[in-house]
């Protein structure tokens, strides 16, 4: 008999749990829900448009459903269109790889002004996600908060120009926002000294490919400890590049004070040894982490968790992912840990026939199958313009009509 | 023939191109497809032509789960003369400098302890927009058939 798992997200944990359990158990009925009409999760609206080589894991997930048998049910927001109690009595185990989608604050005076933008919205944004916001002015003067890959990503980005976009399935509303940017000065503002910046070694040096910008790194030491050597070593080849008109700064060690500004920021006022100043700033991007969106509550569920560190939440519950363990780590982390939470899974899982599975979401209005994922991904790809890899349908409504139109016999 | 298909990996995409290749040569081999963290360098005693897929990561660095095997590979003596390998590197040409590195490390590596390399390391770039199993599945056929 075949036992039932419901795995609430389709980003990498959810995926790459999909994929382990049905590759140690073909038998298995696993069904994938997701709150958008398309799959994939940060795999599709989070890893950078110009990063397509990491976006090829969607390779393999997209054989979770064409070869391994999962179901797709997506435009499905669990917690909303069906409740988690409902879910876990229509399935035999549930798995919450829900990612964490909002913005953490800065949590300092100011930091709810006008002009103060997280970078998840903002990623949204740039990647057409079909509940962003429109992209915003962020003037000539944009600071970034953060030192991780997603603040180096950001600023990546920002400060190519249109050619060094080319292959990328950046869209055309947010080229034409990138190229009517005049970006004088990206400033990179870390609260940690330079050495225990977060980001990958590699990723700094990728700025050193950027043909538009002159790069000034301040606040590096030395160190004994080799992994903080490895990202200093990658700071100080960037220092002095010079190639172009904008400037990016970086800088360690700042204490954040407050956001500067009466009814837009203007500013932000950071402390060091040296003392206190106020950055100027048109605007603040901050990537300093991410929370829960609010579908779940999601303290008081892994409050209950086992100590064991396993993900097991409570009898056929199981948490993987950012929803998880937090928003640190990345796909590679996403499949190691998948795996060894299947294996767990798999070890208590019981198969009741009496659950309902899938029937659950028969009463729901237009829930997009695997195959209406297909046409949207068809639709894209064949949109592409000739410098794009893809173009992405832009918006909830145009998703659902392409997800929903009809074979034609032609 | 018997063929070990081989996969070093970090995200996974070795094992997808791994499995296809199994796929492909089972119909007239005997295949077995095996992550390399699952192998130990002495079973390598060439009874079995290896085929082995692998990434790169960080900076040219090999993939995690072709950590261990490449520690256990420099630390032990082996004798892999009686072992003959065919070598498919996956990698991100956006990485210019350091491009299917790791494939390329593990060959040397294989080839320090006397395993003989049969045909070109041939590669496959993530940023092409090929399908890996279309640059490898040519590749394999034509040297299956050269060894068999
Ligand atoms: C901007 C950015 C760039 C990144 N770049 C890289 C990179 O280059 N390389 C790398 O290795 N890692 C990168 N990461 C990290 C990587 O994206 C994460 O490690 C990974 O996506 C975590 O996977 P997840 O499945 O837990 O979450 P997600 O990928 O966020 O997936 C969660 C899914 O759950 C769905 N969902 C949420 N709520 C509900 C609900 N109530 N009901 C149904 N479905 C729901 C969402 O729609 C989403 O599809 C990046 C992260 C960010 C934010
Ligand atoms: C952080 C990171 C670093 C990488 N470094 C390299 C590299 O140095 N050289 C290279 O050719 N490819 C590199 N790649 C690309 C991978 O090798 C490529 O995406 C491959 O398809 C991954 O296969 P896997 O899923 O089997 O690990 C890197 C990818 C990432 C995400």
């Amino acid at each position: 008999m075949k036992a039932k798992v419901a795995i609430v997200g389709s980003g990498p944990s959810g995926c790459y749990a999909a994929q382990a359990l049905l590759k140690a158990a073909p038998d298995l009925q696993v069904d994938i829900i997701d709150a958008l009409p398309v799959p994939f999760g940060l795999v599709r609206y989070g890893v950078a448009s110009d990063h397509q080589g990491t976006k090829a894991v969607s390779r393999q997930f997209s054989r979770i459903f064409e070869r391994q048998g999962a179901g797709f049910f997506g435009n499905v927001r669990i917690g909303q269109d069906i409740s988690l109690a409902t879910l876990r009595s229509a399935y035999d185990a549930v798995i919450l790889a829900a990612g964490l989608s909002a913005d953490r604050k800065l949590g300092i005076p100011g930091d709810t002004l006008p002009g103060v933008y997280g970078s998840a919205a903002l990623t949204r944004a740039l990647h057409e996600h079909p509940e962003a916001d429109a992209l915003p002015d962020l003037g000539s003067a944009p600071v970034i908060v953060g030192n991780g890959n997603v603040a180096i990503d950001l600023l990546r980005v920002l400060a190519k120009t249109a050619d060094e976009l080319h292959g990328s399935d950046l869209g055309p509303g947010p080229t034409a926002w990138l190229a009517a940017n005049r970006f004088e000065t990206l400033t990179v503002i870390g609260r940690s000294p330079a050495g225990k910046a977060k980001f990958d070694p590699v990723m700094v040096r990728e700025l050193a490919k950027l043909t538009n910008v002159t790069i000034d790194v301040a606040g590096v030491h030395s160190s004994e400890d080799e992994e903080e050597r490895k990202r200093l070593e990658a700071l100080s080849e960037i220092h002095g590049h010079a190639k172009g008109s904008t400037r990016i700064i970086f800088r360690f060690g700042l204490q954040l004070r407050s956001v500067e500004g009466t009814d837009r920021v203007s500013g932000l006022k950071v402390a060091s040894a040296e003392g206190e100043e106020i950055i100027p700033a048109s605007s603040i991007l901050t990537a300093i982490g991410f929370q829960s969106s609010g579908d779940f509550d999601r303290e008081a569920l892994l409050s209950a968790a086992e100590p064991d560190a396993s993900g097991k939440l409570a009898e056929n519950l199981f948490a993987a992912g950012w929803f998880w363990r937090g928003p640190r780590g990345t796909i590679p982390d996403s499949r190691t840990e998948a795996q060894a939470l299947a294996t767990r899974l798999l070890e208590e899982i019981s198969p009741n026939p009496d659950r309902e599975g899938s029937h659950i979401f028969a009463g729901l209005r237009d829930v997009v199958d695997y195959t209406g994922w297909q046409k949207i991904d068809s639709a894209e790809l064949a949109a592409a313009a000739p410098n794009r890899c893809r173009q992405k349908l832009a918006g909830k409504n145009e998703l659902l009509r392409v997800a929903g139109e009809q074979e034609t016999n032609s | 023939m018997k063929i070990d298909v081989l996969f070093g990996t970090e995200t996974g995409n070795a094992e997808m191109l791994a499995e296809d290749i199994q796929s492909a040569l089972e119909s007239e081999h005997d295949v077995t497809c095996r992550d390399l963290a699952d192998v130990d360098p002495a079973e390598l005693d060439g009874e079995s032509f290896a085929v082995i897929v692998c990434s790169t990561y960080g900076e040219g660095e090999l993939p995690s789960s072709a950590r261990p095997f490449a520690e256990k590979l420099d630390a032990g003596s082996y004798d892999l003369s009686a072992l003959r390998f065919a070598m498919f590197g996956l990698g991100d040409a956006e990485y210019s400098k350091t491009f299917t590195h790791g494939s390329k490390t593990l060959a040397e590596k294989l080839q320090a302890k006397g395993a003989v390399q049969v045909g070109e390391r041939v590669t496959h770039d993530a940023s092409s927009g090929d399908a890996p199993e279309d640059v490898a599945l040519p590749w394999i056929t034509d040297i299956v058939a050269q060894v068999a």
